[in-house]
């Protein structure tokens, strides 16, 4: 029973699928829309409407939240911020039916967990920079540029994958 | 494995074919033909010559000439800050930018005012905002602005203010000196044309 | 005919609520792909498992030939789809960081909402990061506005540049996808591991 259930909760979609979906979706996005997806927008909305709270002085003082609120008077009220709600539920939904709920820190073996969670950080902290100057993340610059052709998807596309391996030999303890 | 080889031959086949045809390019239009004839009906596209030398003399950001006269007419004579986008080439995706806006209102003018209310009927069509036309064209401008008529000096205040507005106008635009107008006389139309900000075309923004 | 906000067939609220239902669409496939766990997701780095590759290359050909075959049929105006503009400087330097973001934290910001979403510790750690790195952009912006604003090349497309129809960049880019896929199941593989 152990066993099987470890099973399902391995078992994913084949990725050629996953990807067909994962497209029809991004066409979606498109047709109802008229943009892509994307992640690291939402969580620069929240930066900016938490901002509009607590310092709204400071906000107008800022150039780079001026012009954001300019954009969206209503920084919560936004396209992307709706969206990444639903992708927590849609990993909620997926995550419930493969039977992969459960609080843990992923790490491997060759390193303890406070070290992959202090990693986790600070990438967190480099790709949220990234996006913000990039204008945009894998999902938002790459993905759904490179899905109506954009030429600075692929020039992101490229730079990030292309930086990711070339560093991937200096940090492969922490994954192999 | 051979599920693999199918799949690969059958996208390469949809690319093929999405290479073979056609880009389609067909601009879809956005008015239906009963709203564009309710438009042409009531005239509003038309700018009168008065309220036209009365903008240019204000230097006013707001307007922008469009001559559709085709380039050897436009280099002989033209007016003032005018682009040239002939009629012929109106359609060319290098004027979208300058036809498509909503900062400026874009005045059509030709030698009448036929070349100029089709390239105004074409644009409009495709959905475009703030075109406007010079009513009577380049020769009733020319008729009223450059060489007024003096009214006889029977002729009600009303015209005779008209006529040094026009005069004034006339040799400022010609080249003459700084002239002190008074204020435009009779502007025809009493509503101002104003600017229409594009409704649903806000681009999404902060990319990812 | 598409995009419906744009062309103000649906309006902006139902555009919010539909947005929420395509990031559940979003967030589903992300987590049932396994983008939810990041050593998966690091795999494609050492080539033990291209769920990465294989994923995001077969989403982009297929929105991409969606939209030019939706556009072909005269459902999509693509004229009005959002064509992310390119600031090369900012481009690359961003894609760089982000790059080094990705191989140390393992994430990226889509996948590690998917993660969090089931209970990852070091995915909600990633997005706590997230947020420190906006905030610093932003409270930093005066220093680095001149490389965002660097460099500004419109919004072309690289059909455009290249000097092709969109459908033949397209073919192109189906044909080195299918590539990298061969090369992905190969390397699978050449360094195979069985956990992970």
């Amino acid at each position: 029973m152990e066993k099987e259930l470890k099973d399902r909760s391995r078992r994913y979609l084949n990725p050629y699928l996953g990807g067909v979906l994962l497209g029809l979706v991004l066409i979606a996005a498109n047709y109802i829309a008229g943009r892509g997806l994307g992640a690291s927008g939402a969580v620069k909305s929240v930066v900016v409407a938490a901002n509009k709270v607590i310092a709204p002085a400071h906000l107008e003082k800022n150039a780079f939240y001026a012009e954001s609120i300019k954009q969206h008077p209503n920084p919560l009220k936004n396209w992307l911020v709706f969206e990444m709600t639903g992708v927590l539920v849609g990993g909620f939904l997926s995550g419930s039916l493969w039977g992969r709920l459960k609080l843990k820190v992923e790490h491997s073996p060759k390193i303890t967990s406070r070290k992959r969670l202090i990693m986790a950080g600070t990438g967190g902290v480099l790709f949220g920079f990234g996006s913000q100057l990039g204008r945009g993340c894998t999902s938002g610059s790459a993905l759904s540029g490179m899905a109506v052709l954009s030429l600075g998807g692929f020039i992101t596309m490229a730079a990030i994958f292309g930086t990711a391996f070339a560093l991937a030999y200096f940090f492969r303890k922490n994954w192999i | 494995m051979q599920a693999r080889v199918i799949l690969s031959i059958s996208i390469v086949g949809l690319g093929l074919i999405i290479a073979a045809v056609p880009q389609n390019t067909t601009h879809p239009y956005k008015l239906t033909v009963s709203q564009l004839l309710e438009e042409a009906k009531g005239r509003q596209q038309f700018f009168s010559p008065d309220e036209l030398a009365d903008k240019l003399i204000n230097k006013d950001p707001s307007v922008q000439l469009i001559d559709v006269r085709d380039q050897d007419d436009f280099e002989k004579f033209s007016l003032p800050g005018a682009i040239n986008i002939p009629l012929t080439d109106l359609l060319n995706d290098k004027w979208k930018d300058i036809l498509d806006q909503d900062v400026k209102m874009n005045i059509f003018y030709s030698n009448g005012s036929i070349e100029a209310n089709e390239a105004w009927m074409i644009t409009r069509q495709l959905g475009y905002n703030n075109l406007f036309v010079l009513e009577g064209g380049l020769n009733y401008w020319v008729e009223t602005i450059m060489n007024p008529q003096k009214p006889a000096s029977t002729a009600p205040n009303e015209e005779l203010a008209r006529y040094d507005f026009r005069q004034a106008a006339g040799s400022a635009l010609g080249g003459g000196g700084a002239i002190q107008l008074a204020a435009p006389a009779d502007q025809g139309r009493g509503a101002k044309p104003a600017l229409i900000k594009k409704p649903g075309k806000k681009k999404a923004s902060g990319g990812c | 005919m598409g995009p419906l906000v744009v062309n103000g067939i649906i309006s902006e609220n139902t555009n919010l609520l539909l947005a929420f239902i395509i990031g559940i669409g979003f967030g589903f496939v992300l987590e049932s792909s396994g983008f939810s766990s990041s050593r998966k997701l690091a795999g494609v780095f050492y080539g033990y498992d291209m769920v990465v590759l294989k994923v995001f290359f077969t989403a982009a050909i297929t929105a991409m030939l969606g939209m030019l075959f939706l556009s072909l049929f005269g459902w999509l105006d693509l004229d009005l789809v959002y064509v992310n503009p390119t600031y090369l400087s900012s481009a690359i330097i961003g894609g760089v960081v982000m790059g080094a973001g990705f191989i140390i934290g393992g994430f990226c910001p889509g996948t590690s909402f998917a993660g969090a979403s089931i209970g990852k510790i070091d995915a909600m750690v990633f997005i706590g990061g997230l947020f420190i790195g906006v905030i610093i952009f932003s409270e930093g912006y005066p220093l680095w506005d001149n490389l965002y604003m660097a460099a500004f090349k419109g919004s072309p497309k690289l059909s455009e540049s290249l000097g092709l129809s969109d459908g033949l960049a397209a073919l192109g880019i189906i044909l080195a996808a299918i590539g990298m896929f061969y090369v992905a199941e190969w390397a699978e593989k050449k360094f195979p591991r069985e956990e992970y």
